[in-house]
């Protein structure tokens, strides 16, 4: 079999080819990181190979705009946690007797 | 004095009025209310992070009381409601550290072997791929069509407290109070790869547990 010209070049990418594990962590990892080359096209081709990765990159997508209502859920006045009246009125008396200390 | 003199003059009286007003409003300092003013605020704002009543009173409590204490460092700079949540944040992030201390069992502590085998097959021909039901199986995470928020609110919170501790404490830190990871590592004392294995891990959990929820 004669090997053509491409082959040792096919070799080397076959080599660089990484699994799910290493792909889902480059997914995380690519939010607060600029990926180097290397790691950019190697999941970029498992990604075009892979339809687990592709779900799990959308679903993490999804994960993280959720997370974004989560932290805003409560930095608006309508929230729906209240101290409970006991505690409320522990905390106050708690606050007046340390004051009248002074 | 007429024209572009008077001109000046006036400019030069307003400006020296304005300097010596205060530029902005003085904040006083009034703790007989700030339970009914700020406990409400306070309360939910531990709530989201400690998902325990209990425990988020007590933080709030706390929070009044070093309060009391600093209150002749209260320099009137910010609303008081600003000051009492940096002093909240503190004490959050010691829950969070204490959280991360608390038991033995330690996730990603191998810096180079990042991968879980809770996830991913380990025998040779099939390494790294996903074990079968540990992978995604839907499109999307979320179900389409209304999303009740609400709903949505209680399976993260759910979601999180399920994590193992420690994968817990840095993935609140990290997506919850948006610390920035230099700070993370700092205060719960790991370097940036182990915060990168740990944050990789708790999204694997994360999702799984959401995906679980919803399908049901």
């Amino acid at each position: 079999m004669t090997k053509g010209p491409g082959y040792r070049f096919m070799v080397y990418m076959s080599k660089q080819m990484i699994a799910c594990d290493e792909a889902s962590f480059l997914i995380s990892y690519r939010e607060d990181h600029r990926l180097g080359l290397r790691k950019w096209w190697n999941l970029k081709m498992h990604l075009l190979s892979c339809h687990l990765c592709r779900k799990y990159a959308r679903q993490i997508g999804e994960l993280n705009s959720s997370l974004e209502v989560y932290r805003e859920h409560c930095s608006h006045e309508s929230c729906e946690h209240h101290l409970s009246p006991e505690a409320g009125s522990r905390i106050t008396k708690l606050v007046k007797r340390d004051l009248n200390a002074k | 004095m007429h024209g572009r003199a008077l001109r000046i003059c006036i400019l030069y009286e307003i400006d020296s009025r304005r300097r010596q007003m205060p530029d902005r409003e003085e904040h006083k300092i009034e703790p007989q209310h700030w339970v009914e003013r700020y406990g409400d605020y306070l309360f939910s704002y531990a709530i989201m992070r400690v998902n325990d009543s209990s425990k988020a009173e007590d933080i709030v409590q706390e929070t009044f009381m070093a309060g009391l204490k600093a209150r002749e460092q209260f320099r009137g700079e910010s609303a008081e409601r600003t000051w009492l949540t940096s002093i909240l944040k503190r004490k959050i992030i010691d829950t969070y550290r204490k959280k991360y201390t608390s038991k033995e069992l330690n996730f990603g502590e191998h810096e180079e072997t990042v991968f879980d085998g809770d996830f991913y097959r380990s025998e040779e021909p099939f390494r790294g791929h996903w074990l079968d039901g540990k992978g995604p199986h839907s499109n999307s995470l979320l179900p389409d069509g209304e999303l009740e928020q609400q709903e949505l609110m209680k399976f993260i919170s759910l979601c999180i407290d399920q994590l193992p501790p420690q994968l817990a404490a840095a993935f609140a830190m990290k997506m919850i109070d948006e610390e920035d990871s230099a700070t993370i590592c700092k205060e719960l004392g790991i370097t940036a790869s182990n915060l990168w294995v740990m944050l990789h891990r708790a999204r694997l959990r994360m999702r799984e547990c959401l995906e679980k929820n919803w399908l049901n």
